[in-house]
C-alpha cells in the first residue's frame, strides 16, 4: 500500500459556515508533508480528520487504504502519533509517565518494553535520562516540546500528525528541534503531516508542501517546485516573504 | 463560664466522650456515603452534560429544606434515631460533594482532554487517568467543606432521638444547664476543627509528587479508610449483651429523672440492659409512633395525654376513665399502663406578678378582661392538643394579643425576660417556686388529670415479667411536692438528673 493517507471529497461545515468543500488529498507512504496557510484556512481541521477527532460532514478518509469509518477509532489513534502546539503534556504525570502513555494503552503488562522505548526515544530527542522523573512544570519550553515529540513517537507509529509543535519556543531552540525532527524522519521513514504557519519552516522540513487558503488547496508540490513555479498569486506572495 | 464548661466536662468525662464517639460515627457514616454516592453522581453528570442541570437543581432544592423539617419528614420512613439522622446528613452533604466534583471535572483543560483522546484513550481511560486526577484539588476542597458542615449539622440529630453531642446540647437547653449546652457545642466545634486540620494534611500530602510520597500516601489512605469504616459501623450496631429494654423520655427535666430511675432499677435488679434515649424532640408525637413500630419499649406518660392525644378522645379526662383507657390501650395498641408514680403533673396557668397585681387577676376567668393585651406562651404540644389552647380560649372566652410557641425548656426564661405575660406551666415545675409569677385558679375546672405512669409494650411485659415487680415498687412513691423538689434540684441547683434520681430512690428505700 503506497498511499498512507487519502482524503476523498471532504466537506466540513459548521451550520452555515463551510470550512472545506470537495477537498482531496493523497499522501504517499514516507512523505513529510507540511501544511501551510493563514489562520482559519482549515489546516488543523484536515489534520484532525485523519485521527477522527473531527468527523467530515461528507466524504471519506482512508488510512492505509481502509476507510476510517469502518475502523476501531481507538486502535487507529494508538497507532498514529499526535503532537500539538504547546505540547500539552499531562501536568500530573512525570516525563517518563507522559512518554509511556500510549505504550501503556497498548500493552500495560510489558513494563520492560515500555521502559526501553522511553529510554530510546528520550535519547533520540536529546533529553537527559535523569529528567525522566521530573514533572512538566519543571522543564523549559524546549524540553517540554521534546517530551511532546517523544510522547508522540513512543509507540513507534507509522504516521505522525503534528500541529504547530514548535510554535511556543524561541528561534534557536526551534531551529534545533526542526533539525532533530528531520533526522528522526530520515532514520525511521515515518509518514509525517506537519501543520505550520511559518513558510520557511514548511519549506525547510517538507518533502512536499500543501498550501491552503480558506479551505481551498492552492498548491501541493515539492518545495523547490513551489518556489520556482508558484501556482497562484497566493502562493507567489507566500514564498516571496 | 469557661470555668463551668471545663468543670462539667471533667465531671462527666465519660458521658461526653461517649457522645463524641457517637457523633463522630454518625457523621463519618454520612460523610462516607456522601463521598461515594455524591462522587459517582458528580462524575456521571459531568460526563453526560445534559443531566447536569436537572440533577444539580434537585440537589439544590433538597439543600434548601430546613434540616428540622427534613428530619421530621423522614421519621415516618426511617423511624427515630441514628438511621434517620444519617440519611438526613447524607442528603445535605450531597450538594457540596456533587457540585465540587462536577466543577472539578468540567474545568479540566479541554486541550489536555483532546490530546488524550487523540492519542487513543477510551472515554473511561480519560476519566480515570486524566480527568479525575486533575479534578482532585477541587473535589478535595469540596470534601473539606462538606465534612465541617456535616459535623456541625449532626448536632441537630439528637432532636429526633439520635445520638451524638447534640444530646448534651439539647439536654442543657431543657434542664436550664447552660454549661452543658456550651460544653456540647464546644466539643462539636473542636471535632470539626480537628477533622478540617486532618483534611488539610491530606490535601498537602496529595500535592506531594515524589514516588516515595505516593507509595506512603496509598498506605495511609487505606489505613484511614479502614479506620473510618470501623468507627462508622461501630456506631450503628451498638453491641449490648443480653436483652435490652429501650426506654424513651420526653425532653423535660422530670422525665429525665424518671428515665434515670428506671435505668437504675432495671439494670440493678434484673438481668436486662437498658438503652435510654433521653429527650426525644416532639414528645408524645414522636415517641408514640416509635412505640407502635417497636423502636421503643417503655416511656413515662401522663394519663390525660394518653386519653386526649394518643387515643384521640374528646372531652375532659378524669381518673374514673382510667380503666377504660387501660382496656383500650391493651386492645388497640397492645400496650399498657404500669407503675403509676402518684404525682399529678397537670397544666396550670401563671401570669407575671406585676400584671396579676395591677389587674387583680386570680382566676382563669379574670384573664378575660385583659387577654387582648397579653402575650401567651406555651410549648408546641399545647397548641395541638384537644384540651390545649383552642379549648382553653373557648371555655374562658380568651383572646390573646399574640401567641408564642417554644420549647418547654425555654419558657421560664421567656417569662422572666418579660417576653411573654401568660404562660402554661406544669404543677410539678421546679422553677415555679422561684419565678416571679402567680399561679391562677382553674375556676371552671378545665384541666384534666395527668397522673404520671409508665406505658410499656405488652409484648415486652410478657417476655419479662420481672419488670412488673419494679413497677409495683414504684407505684405511689412520688408526690407532687417530691417531683417539684427533684425538678428544682436539677434545674436550679445544677444537680444531675441521675444524682437526684439515685438519692430519691435511696431515701425511699427502693435501692440500697
Amino acid at each position: 500500500m503506497n498511499t498512507a493517507i487519502e482524503l476523498k471529497n471532504i466537506k466540513k461545515a459548521y451550520g452555515d459556515k463551510v470550512i472545506l468543500e470537495g477537498f482531496c488529498l493523497s499522501v504517499a507512504r514516507g512523505e513529510f508533508v507540511t501544511i501551510i496557510g493563514s489562520s482559519g484556512c482549515g489546516k488543523t481541521t484536515v489534520l484532525k480528520m485523519i485521527n477522527g477527532l473531527i468527523k467530515p460532514t461528507s466524504g471519506d478518509v482512508f488510512v492505509d487504504g481502509e476507510n476510517i469509518r469502518s475502523k476501531n477509532i481507538i486502535q487507529l489513534r494508538r497507532n498514529i502519533g499526535y503532537a500539538i502546539q504547546g505540547s500539552v503534556l499531562f501536568p500530573h504525570m512525570t516525563v517518563g509517565q507522559n512518554i509511556s502513555y500510549v505504550p501503556n494503552l497498548l500493552n500495560k503488562r510489558d513494563r520492560a518494553r515500555t521502559r526501553s522505548a522511553v529510554s530510546k526515544w528520550m535519547g533520540i530527542v536529546g533529553l537527559d535520562e535523569e529528567l525522566k522523573d521530573r514533572y512538566p512544570s519543571e522543564l523549559s519550553g524546549g524540553q517540554q516540546q521534546r517530551v511532546g515529540i517523544a510522547r508522540a513517537l513512543a509507540a513507534s507509529p507509522d504516521i505522525l500528525l503534528m500541529d504547530e509543535p514548535f510554535g511556543a519556543v524561541d528561534e534557536i531552540t526551534r531551529s534545533q528541534l526542526q533539525t532533530e525532527l528531520r533526522q528522526i524522519y530520515e532514520k525511521t521513514g515515518i509518514t509525517v503531516l506537519f501543520v505550520t504557519h511559518d513558510i520557511s519552516e514548511a519549506l525547510k522540513l517538507g518533502t512536499k508542501v500543501l498550501v491552503m487558503d480558506q479551505g481551498i488547496i492552492q498548491q501541493y508540490a515539492r518545495p523547490d517546485e513551489l518556489m520556482r513555479k508558484p501556482a497562484t498569486d497566493f502562493v507567489k506572495q507566500l514564498v516571496q516573504l | 463560664m469557661l470555668q463551668n464548661i471545663w468543670s462539667i466536662f471533667l465531671d462527666r468525662k465519660e458521658f461526653f466522650l461517649d457522645l463524641l464517639w457517637e457523633h463522630l460515627g454518625i457523621s463519618l457514616l454520612a460523610i462516607l456515603i456522601a463521598i461515594l454516592f455524591g462522587g459517582i453522581v458528580g462524575i456521571l453528570i459531568s460526563e453526560f452534560q445534559r443531566t447536569a442541570k436537572p440533577a444539580l437543581g434537585v440537589i439544590n432544592f433538597l439543600y434548601t429544606i430546613p434540616s428540622i423539617s427534613m428530619l421530621g419528614f423522614l421519621i415516618p420512613f426511617s423511624g427515630i434515631g441514628n438511621a434517620t439522622a444519617v440519611i438526613a446528613l447524607t442528603i445535605y452533604a450531597l450538594l457540596p460533594m456533587v457540585r465540587n466534583t462536577h466543577t472539578g471535572m468540567t474545568n479540566v483543560d479541554p486541550a489536555i482532554i483532546e490530546a488524550a483522546a487523540g492519542m487513543g484513550s477510551t472515554r473511561l481511560q480519560i476519566l480515570w487517568k486524566i480527568k479525575l486526577p486533575l479534578a482532585m484539588p477541587v473535589i478535595l476542597s469540596g470534601i473539606r467543606n462538606m465534612v465541617t458542615m456535616t459535623i456541625a449539622l449532626a448536632g441537630i440529630a439528637s432532636f429526633i432521638g439520635a445520638g451524638g453531642l447534640g444530646v448534651a446540647i439539647y439536654r442543657g437547653i431543657t434542664t436550664n444547664n447552660t454549661a452543658m449546652t456550651m460544653a456540647g457545642s464546644a466539643l462539636i466545634a473542636l471535632l470539626a476543627l480537628v477533622m478540617d486540620l486532618l483534611l488539610g494534611f491530606v490535601e498537602k500530602r496529595m500535592g506531594m509528587r515524589s514516588i516515595k510520597a505516593k507509595k506512603e500516601n496509598r498506605m495511609l489512605a487505606i489505613a484511614a479508610l479502614a479506620l473510618c469504616v470501623c468507627i462508622a459501623i461501630s456506631t450503628m450496631f451498638a453491641l449490648g449483651g443480653g436483652d435490652t429494654i429501650r426506654i424513651a423520655t420526653k425532653p423535660m427535666t422530670e422525665q429525665y429523672i424518671l428515665g434515670e430511675m428506671l435505668d437504675i432499677l432495671i439494670e440493678g435488679d434484673t438481668d436486662l440492659n437498658v438503652e435510654l434515649t433521653q429527650g426525644v424532640g416532639g414528645g408524645t408525637s414522636n415517641i408514640q409512633p416509635a412505640m407502635e413500630s417497636g423502636e421503643f419499649d417503655l416511656y413515662p406518660e401522663y394519663t390525660g395525654t394518653g386519653w386526649n392525644m394518643v387515643l384521640k378522645k374528646d372531652g375532659l379526662y378524669t381518673e374514673d376513665l382510667f380503666a377504660s383507657m387501660q382496656q383500650e390501650y391493651q386492645d388497640s395498641l397492645h400496650m399498657q399502663w404500669a407503675g403509676m408514680y402518684g404525682f399529678n403533673n397537670t397544666y396550670g396557668l401563671v401570669v407575671r406578678n406585676e400584671i396579676a397585681q395591677k389587674y387583680h387577676i386570680q382566676t382563669y376567668s379574670d384573664l378575660q378582661k385583659i387577654s387582648k393585651e397579653l402575650v401567651f406562651g406555651a410549648e408546641y404540644d399545647f397548641f395541638e392538643r384537644e384540651d390545649g389552647y383552642d379549648a382553653l380560649c373557648k371555655t374562658y372566652g380568651l383572646s390573646f394579643k399574640k401567641t408564642m410557641d417554644m420549647d418547654i425548656g425555654l419558657k421560664y426564661q421567656a417569662i422572666s425576660q418579660d417576653k411573654i405575660d401568660v404562660m402554661v406551666i406544669f404543677t410539678t415545675d421546679g422553677q415555679l417556686s422561684v419565678s416571679d409569677v402567680t399561679v391562677l385558679q382553674d375556676d371552671k375546672n378545665f384541666y384534666p388529670s395527668y397522673l404520671c405512669g409508665n406505658v410499656i409494650r405488652s409484648e415486652i411485659l410478657e417476655e419479662h415479667p420481672e419488670l412488673m415487680d419494679i413497677f409495683h415498687r414504684l407505684t405511689d412513691t412520688i408526690s407532687d411536692e417530691d417531683m417539684a423538689q427533684m425538678n428544682y434540684a436539677v434545674e436550679s441547683q445544677d444537680k444531675e438528673p441521675r444524682e437526684v434520681a439515685e438519692s430519691f430512690l435511696k431515701d425511699a428505700n427502693l435501692i440500697k
